[in-house]
């Protein structure tokens, strides 16, 4: 149901935008070089959608490892973060200080050194989807979830292991956001590295249509990219929808 | 068991004024006593300086090493990943597992154990949070409100099957309910609403320390409800 309404919506949303550029199209006279007919981009879809479906589960692929990456890092990390000694103050100024620093403006150097596979788009996708996981899962884990955990604490059995169950139980919500949200921008990291330089996945196509100045070929996969993401997110919220109904034992509001 | 509190001085952070300046106050227990006072006057702030939350500034809290301290109040969860009946089985010690069950029993939480903390209501949330903390180890328990959800005819009868459990034990009763803590207590010291330089006394009056079985007059009753409101009431016209 949850899948079925995101695409839905996005669906929705991408024939409007269509219609308004058909729309704009007709009322300013444009051509078909510039704006292709309805027509031109079905011809495209029908001649190279294979190709196209290929690529974008080529790009999901690598966008899905990178979140992997970053959301196992950024526990990891988010962990040592949460701590009150000096590893943890350590940890949360480099991690606010270098997630101010655009993360897109370093991908020149990776693929300098790392070359155009699939190293550096996995790179890219991780780096631009691990900091903001990182800062919200070092939020979560630093704080207290005071009327659940002085029981614990003031009978001696808070370990670390209990806190951080009752900290992740009690922001399983915030947490399943983030993922989503992560999991958009690891899609959008790993599309700005293929678009950038790398040789393989849809935003290498779409570079490639640019080129040819070739709006129909991107039309298509721009619907290809929203249609796999959409997907991607409504499989994470479904993930997160059954941790909470196994947690809580019936499906949370 | 003997708490003291000498020169107590105590100001949260960023506050512009002390809670306690200068406190001086003792308890002998065992025994229910009760901290009776308006909002603000620093009963749970005492309550988490005798059990060692709060540190204070100054002064010294006097309470043999070997003794156990509890606080709980009425906003405590237990968490939502298990049943009430699960939560209770762990927390609960292998010795204490009879006494579990008559607690359970007398507080009619029977039938609550295989729900979620959250699908109860607030006061059977207070009557299991009190449960789990009946059964641990303790000398003095700080019960900060735990019952303020509770009905007066569940409650009367908790409080008396609690005194009834536990006499050698020590309890203090934070409650904002005059004609309970003049009932069931032993002793009810009332906290004046402070000087802006801190609550530097604490006023004691006699309780009826009613137990279970036993009728307390109403008048009498009523007599120590009017004390204790002309004490806390007083101490702010004073204070104004």
């Amino acid at each position: 149901m949850r899948t079925l309404k995101r695409l839905f919506q996005f669906i929705s949303i991408y024939a409007t935008a269509l219609g308004l550029l058909w729309g704009v199209k007709i009322v300013y006279g444009f051509s078909d070089y510039l704006i292709p007919p309805p027509l031109e981009v079905l011809q495209v879809a029908s001649q190279n959608g294979l190709l196209y479906v290929k690529a974008v589960l080529d790009t999901l692929a690598v966008a899905i490892a990178g979140h992997m990456v970053a959301i196992v890092l950024a526990t990891a990390v988010g962990l040592v973060g949460r701590l009150s000694t000096w590893p943890g103050n350590l940890t949360r100024t480099a991690a606010y200080n270098l997630q101010a620093y655009p993360i897109v403006a370093v991908a020149p150097i990776i693929f300098l050194f790392l070359g155009d596979g699939l190293a550096s788009r996995l790179l890219i996708a991780v780096m631009i989807c691990y900091f903001p996981l990182l800062l919200s899962f070092i939020g979560i884990f630093a704080q207290p979830v005071e009327e659940v955990e002085h029981f614990f604490r003031i009978t001696g059995r808070i370990n670390w292991r209990l806190e951080l169950s009752i900290r992740t139980f009690e922001n399983m919500d915030k947490i399943t956001t983030v993922i989503v949200g992560s999991g958009t921008m690891a899609l959008v990291g790993t599309i700005i590295a293929e678009f950038l330089a790398a040789t393989n996945g849809i935003g290498y196509i779409i570079r490639k249509a640019l080129y040819q100045s070739n709006l129909a070929k991107i039309l298509v996969a721009l619907f290809l990219i929203g249609l796999c993401s959409s997907l991607y997110l409504s499989l994470i919220e479904t993930i997160g929808g059954w941790i909470k109904i196994r947690l809580y034992g019936h499906k949370a509001a | 068991m003997h708490i003291a509190c000498r020169n107590l001085h105590y100001t949260y952070p960023g506050a512009n004024f002390p809670v306690f300046s200068n406190l001086d106050w003792s308890i002998e227990g065992p025994g229910f006593f009760a901290l009776f006072g308006l909002s603000g006057t620093g009963k749970s702030t005492l309550a988490r300086l005798i059990s060692g939350e709060l540190s204070p500034m100054q002064g010294d809290i006097d309470i043999p090493n070997s003794r156990r301290v509890l606080y709980t109040h009425n906003a405590e969860r237990i968490p939502g990943w298990n049943t009430v009946g699960a939560h209770l089985r762990s927390v609960t010690p292998a010795s204490k597992t009879s006494l579990l069950t008559t607690i359970l029993k007398d507080y009619g939480m029977e039938a609550h154990l295989e729900s979620r903390f959250s699908g109860l209501s607030m006061g059977q949330k207070n009557r299991i949070n009190l449960a789990r903390y009946l059964v641990q180890e303790f000398d003095l328990l700080i019960a900060d409100e735990v019952l303020a959800n509770v009905d007066e005819p569940t409650r009367n009868h908790i409080l008396e099957r609690l005194k009834a459990l536990f006499p050698q034990k020590t309890f203090i009763y934070i409650s904002h309910n005059a004609l309970e803590v003049a009932r069931f207590s032993q002793t009810i010291y009332v906290l004046p609403h402070g000087p802006a330089t801190g609550t530097d006394r604490i006023h004691k009056i006699t309780g009826l320390d009613q137990q279970e079985g036993m009728e307390t007059p109403e008048e009498l009753v009523q007599e120590r409800v009017y004390a204790i409101l002309k004490s806390a009431a007083s101490t702010s016209e004073h204070q104004a």
